[in-house]
């Protein structure tokens, strides 16, 4: 076991600091400066500028700076916006992504999990066909079509539901759908054919032939280890929801670290991106392992060797 | 006459195999056109291929063919005949003569404006003009200032099938460049990333040992990496454009391939056939691509297969992000992007590729379900 996390952690800090060189270099092989404008700066303005953002030192103090930085968490300005930090950003943008992505994971799991079972205990009758129908279309559908067929179906056709609003909880409604779409069908397809291989074991027969009831069964034996490979692809789910979707941000003009990302590349705010991708990377990284970790305790047939 | 007579049987007849000798290629072709939704994806897929590489040369425009006197104009249309002619009214209120089939003839030249009556005057010949009133939705002709009666009538856009965008672009046209540059990026990015898995993979799977360990924890560093993030970045990097967007998707899609194949040759390679080939003096490289790819080659396609739809996806996702593919050209994503603004306006804009990105990803993802079972029986639940 320890050894088991200590080599996680290890590979973990190490994709951490691939990632953080990947994004310096990228952002540093990027042609022109920062302050490279129309107008030519005068020779004075810009060394001071590039002595205020460090960018005078050489690169690889630069780079050193800036992990010193990362683990210290301060990602430093913003190079748009004078005066904002990149901590500015992800401190106004995470909390509005967070919280839109909570209600999409337990939208996703009130939904997907009932539809699963529902689909595997109907196996090869007509609801069976109809889950599977709907869980196939919600998974080659991209999430900005379905965003924007349901925003123009209901807000703009009906008019029963606000297109821009997180006041009201109705303006929560479009949004979470069309971020959840994917991941429900994903999540509703894994637990149907899980249950289904699971239903088939042994252990079922044996529980069924000492006289527990179809419930139990199904509840007891079933469901409790049909629910490991949901349980293993929750932790991307989850980190990749959370930290918002940036199409669907971007749609719904929700002001999350999305539409923060998205705005950053459309103004070339190197800084901005680099933190940003920094911070949406380490959190899907930390997540992935910390469900890595609850997966191996709940399900004792996993060795920790790895 | 005996009831049980002895059968004679010949001892070539028992040696005889009745049933048809299927080559392997020919059971998986058997196995594939079993199921329905994969052939109905094959022909999907024919069908989307014909539309975007020969649809272009019957179109009677180019991507780049404006007509803003006939900007965004609906697939459908409502006739109003007045003057001895039919006129359509669009949602900025021009006037348009149109032919009662449905071809746009002209847009009429404004005379006049009256603010306060809220009435616009048009020119349809130097003597007659044509006054509307907007007022009241929808807008109509007066005729010595009372709403002209008649009926309207409903026909289809014969100039522009499905309609023209913003800048009067022939909306089918496009989409068949868009559809054209959407495949061509999915196609040559999984290509790309086929070759670079293969090699890598076969050669992380074929080596063994301490390399393998090396190569394979690069990959799981790479995959903990999130994609669509670093996809952005290279483009952000690279001036966007039809080689960046290559680029950007080959760069990180190749991992998913490279482990499959890793696993396909790892598992082959301790066969009696490549001891065989070893005995015989086979050099790695024959063993590795003549006698082992070949027979991980189902997998390989598969995955393949499945890796056109996310490419296709990603790409109309980074279209839409502002990243996709340089104006005039057009992308699924691009379109779907230029769209978006005026969703409430004209939402046919929208739909048509959005249509298509769909029907690209439902014919893909049908077809790749249907080659894993055709090429790989065992995977089937």
């Amino acid at each position: 076991m320890a050894r088991f996390l200590i080599k996680r952690i290890l590979l973990m800090i190490l994709s951490l600091f691939v990632i953080a060189f990947l994004t310096f270099s990228l952002m540093h092989a990027v042609p022109g400066g920062p302050f490279t404008a129309e107008r030519q700066l005068p020779a004075r303005v810009e060394a001071e500028m590039r002595a205020r953002y460090n960018l005078d030192a050489p690169l690889y103090v630069q780079f050193f700076d800036y992990i010193k930085g990362f683990l210290t968490f301060d990602l430093g300005p913003s190079f748009k916006y004078p005066g904002k930090t990149v901590n500015d950003f992800i401190e106004n943008g995470f909390p509005v992504s967070a919280k839109l992505g909570g209600i999409t994971i337990l939208f996703i799991l009130a939904v997907s999990i009932p539809l699963g079972i529902w689909a595997a205990l109907k196996n090869g009758k007509w609801q069976d066909g109809f889950v599977m129908t709907i869980a196939t279309l919600g998974v080659t559908i991209p999430s900005f079509v379905i965003a924007t067929l349901l925003m123009y179906l209901f807000s703009h056709k009906l008019g029963w539901l606000p297109v821009f609003s997180l006041d009201k909880w109705q303006g929560y409604i479009l949004p979470v759908v069309s971020l959840g779409g994917y991941s429900l069908a994903f999540i509703a397809r894994l637990m149907r054919s899980s249950l289904l291989e699971v239903m088939g074991q042994d252990y079922i027969r044996t529980a069924r032939s000492k006289g527990l009831s179809e419930v139990k069964v199904i509840v007891r034996h079933g469901l409790r280890n049909a629910l490991i490979p949901v349980i293993t692809i929750l932790g991307p789910t989850i980190a990749a929801l959370l930290t918002g979707s940036f199409v669907i941000e971007k749609i719904f003009a929700i002001p999350g670290m999305g539409v923060y990302f998205v705005d950053s590349v459309g103004q070339r705010d190197y800084t901005a991106i680099m933190g940003i991708t920094v911070f949406y990377a380490t959190f899907l990284i930390v997540m992935t392992f910390i469900v890595d970790i609850f997966y191996t305790i709940i399900d004792p047939r996993i060795r920790m060797e790895a | 006459m005996a009831t049980w007579d002895k059968v004679t049987v010949q001892a070539a007849d028992r040696e005889r195999i009745y049933a048809k000798n299927r080559t392997f290629f020919g059971d998986v072709v058997f196995r594939f056109t079993r199921k329905f939704t994969a052939v109905f994806g094959l022909v999907l897929i024919v069908l989307l291929l014909l539309f975007a590489f020969v649809g272009p040369f019957i179109s009677p425009y180019s991507y780049t063919t404006q007509s803003l006197e006939f900007a965004n104009i609906p697939p459908r249309l409502e006739l109003i005949p007045a003057e001895g002619s039919y006129f359509y009214i669009t949602t900025s209120l021009k006037v348009i003569e149109v032919t009662p089939e449905g071809t746009l003839l002209r847009s009429l030249q404004k005379t006049g404006e009256d603010g306060i009556n809220r009435t616009m005057s048009f020119a349809v010949d130097d003597e007659t003009d044509l006054v509307l009133a907007y007022r009241e939705k929808p807008p109509a002709f007066l005729v010595d200032g009372k709403p002209l009666e008649a009926e309207r009538r409903t026909v289809w856009n014969q100039s522009f099938r499905l309609g023209s965008d913003a800048l009067g672009r022939d909306l089918l046209t496009r989409l068949m460049y868009g559809s054209r540059i959407s495949l061509i990026v999915a196609f040559v990015a999984t290509l790309v990333n086929m070759t670079i898995g293969i090699l890598y993979g076969g050669i992380s799977g074929y080596i063994g040992g301490t390399a393998d360990q090396v190569m394979m924890r690069i990959v799981d560093i790479i995959s903990t990496i999130p994609l669509t993030l670093y996809v952005i970045l290279i483009m952000v990097v690279l001036k966007s454009g039809f080689l960046s967007i290559i680029i950007a998707l080959s760069s990180v899609y190749w991992v998913n391939m490279a482990r499959v194949v890793r696993g396909q040759i790892y598992t082959l390679k301790h066969n009696e056939f490549v001891l065989a080939a070893r005995t015989i003096g086979s050099s790695n490289g024959t063993i590795l691509f003549r006698h082992l790819l070949p027979n991980a080659m189902g997998p390989i396609l598969v995955t393949a297969t499945m890796m056109i739809p996310s490419a296709i996806f990603l790409e109309a996702f980074l279209g839409y992000i502002g990243l996709g593919v340089a104006p005039p050209m057009s992308s699924l994503g691009t379109m779907s992007n230029d769209a978006i603004g005026a969703l409430r306006m004209t939402p046919y804009q929208l739909f048509a590729p959005s249509l298509v990105i769909c029907l690209i990803m439902f014919a893909f993802n049908f077809v790749g379900d249907g080659l894993r079972d055709a090429l790989d029986p065992k995977l089937k639940k």
